[in-house]
């Protein structure tokens, strides 16, 4: 039984497949999620990959405050994600509110609305910093 | 009995397939990342790939018919594994044949097409019934040309059989020559049936978020990734045998490594094509199938009649 999970978890570690998705951002932590993702930095060497699908995900990358009118649609797609699944909070926003917190149309970070894993602070959050956040969440996922 | 299990089962059979399907996998990404710039993944990934996906929850659509969603993949991966008893790999004689397996492996091949298809339209999402749209469509671009060369070369050896072409090829080793167009007229038709390179257009991810597969997650989606890595090696063992008759009468050990070159050399072939075109419209694709590759795939035909007529005699 060991063996099985060992061999399962050291799959999860190796081949996270992320899914960007907005939640009200400026836009500017959005930009450095894509560079992140490109040749430049290129994450498919930990077996990064982006996918526009929630049913092939496993880690959600959200960046902006969730807005009011956003928050049921980020549930939703939390929930057509298969299980064992991961949120991972980009930017200052997404972590606490930001700039924005305590604004009238917003929850305020996601983790008022979704269990988080990892926070990423830094308005926008730079791709090294996003690429280090998932790294040590692999890394946490190891050793749990 | 045990043979025959040992052959289905091992060597040369699902085994040695899921391996040999996974270095293909990993050989095209790197070739793909390299073609980028980019490091790219490390040799295990497919098999991470795949461990992740089977320990994953399955979800079913509520929308959806629930046999027919699961029973896709399987269905999929059953009739690639089968076509794959009647290619001749490294010797000129398959494990299974008789004469006419040249349709059934034609056939076999076009199921997991056609499980894409069903598999997209049961799971009843907008993305996916559009995915499964343009993987009929497109089947109707691809497989006329792909069907016309290999007949083609099977005209040639005046057999319906894999294993007997093989042969006579084995016995006329220059008449390969006359088949090259057939190759690359081959070659662009399986990049289709792979739903590869510049003719990805049913999973499109800038478009229609992932196809057919979009509502596919876990244990189900894993088994069409395995599906597709099974059928990139099926598909080139099939050009290999048709059209590379090469090292058939050798030791086994010498043909099983000329076989395994043949075969890595199409799979280079496909990655190399992947990285330097850009997705075709599916207008576009229908009009240059049925514009250029079925002509061509007919003056194949000529071709090979006239070699029969002239040097045959
Ligand atoms: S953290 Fe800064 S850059 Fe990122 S979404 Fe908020 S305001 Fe924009």
């Amino acid at each position: 039984m060991g063996l099985i999970k060992k061999i399962v978890t050291w799959g999860r570690t190796k081949s996270p497949w992320v899914l960007h998705f907005n939640t009200g951002a400026c836009n500017a932590c959005d930009i450095e999620i894509i560079a992140a993702l490109t040749p430049r930095y290129d994450l498919e060497r930990f077996g990064v990959l982006l996918k526009g699908s929630p049913r092939h995900a496993d880690v959600l990358l959200c960046s902006g405050p969730v807005t009011r009118q956003i928050g049921d649609r980020l549930k939703r797609i939390y929930d057509q994600m298969p299980e064992p699944k991961f949120v991972v909070a980009v930017g200052t926003c997404a972590c606490s509110g930001g700039v924005f917190k305590g604004c009238y149309n917003i929850e305020s970070g996601i983790d008022q609305v979704l269990p988080v894993a990892a926070y990423i602070p830094g308005c926008p959050a730079s791709p090294k910093a996003i690429i280090d956040a998932v790294v040590k969440l692999l890394k946490s996922l190891e050793e749990s | 009995m045990g043979q025959a299990i040992y052959n289905i089962l091992v060597f040369p059979g699902l085994f040695f397939l899921i391996l040999f399907g996974w270095a293909a996998e990993f050989i095209d990404r790197k070739i793909y990342a390299r073609g980028q710039k980019r490091v790219g993944p490390p040799w295990y990934q497919p098999v991470a790939d795949f461990i992740k996906l089977a320990a994953k929850e399955d979800i079913v659509p509520e929308e959806a018919s629930a046999t027919s969603f699961k029973l896709m993949p399987l269905i999929a991966m059953a009739s690639a594994v089968t076509a794959f008893f009647y290619i001749p790999l490294w010797t000129t004689e398959a494990l299974f044949s008789f004469y006419g397996d040249i349709i059934v492996v034609m056939y076999l091949l076009t199921i997991p097409t056609l499980t894409f298809f069903l598999g997209g339209w049961y799971s009843r999402s907008l993305y996916s019934t559009i995915g499964a749209m343009r993987t009929l469509t497109q089947l109707f671009a691809y497989e006329v040309p792909l069907f016309v060369v290999i007949l083609a070369s099977a005209l040639l050896a005046n057999t319906w059989s894999l294993s007997e072409i093989t042969k006579f090829y084995a016995l006329h080793p220059h008449l390969w020559i006359f088949n090259l167009l057939g190759f690359g007229i081959g070659i662009i038709a399986l990049l289709g049936k792979l739903e590869k390179g510049p003719f990805d257009i049913p999973e499109a991810e800038t478009e229609i978020v992932a196809g057919s597969f979009t509502e596919y997650g876990g244990r189900l989606l894993a088994f069409f990734r395995l599906t597709l890595d099974i059928e990139v090696i099926v598909g080139a063992s099939l050009l290999a045998a048709v059209f590379l008759p090469f090292g058939l009468n050798l030791t086994p050990a010498i043909g099983f490594v000329i076989y395994i070159i043949k075969v890595l050399f199409i799979v280079i072939l496909l990655a190399v094509l992947r990285t330097i075109l850009a997705r075709f419209r599916i207008d576009q694709m229908l009009d240059f199938c049925w514009r250029y590759l079925a002509p061509l795939a007919f003056i194949q035909i000529l071709i090979n009649l006239l070699v029969k007529g002239l040097l045959l005699r």
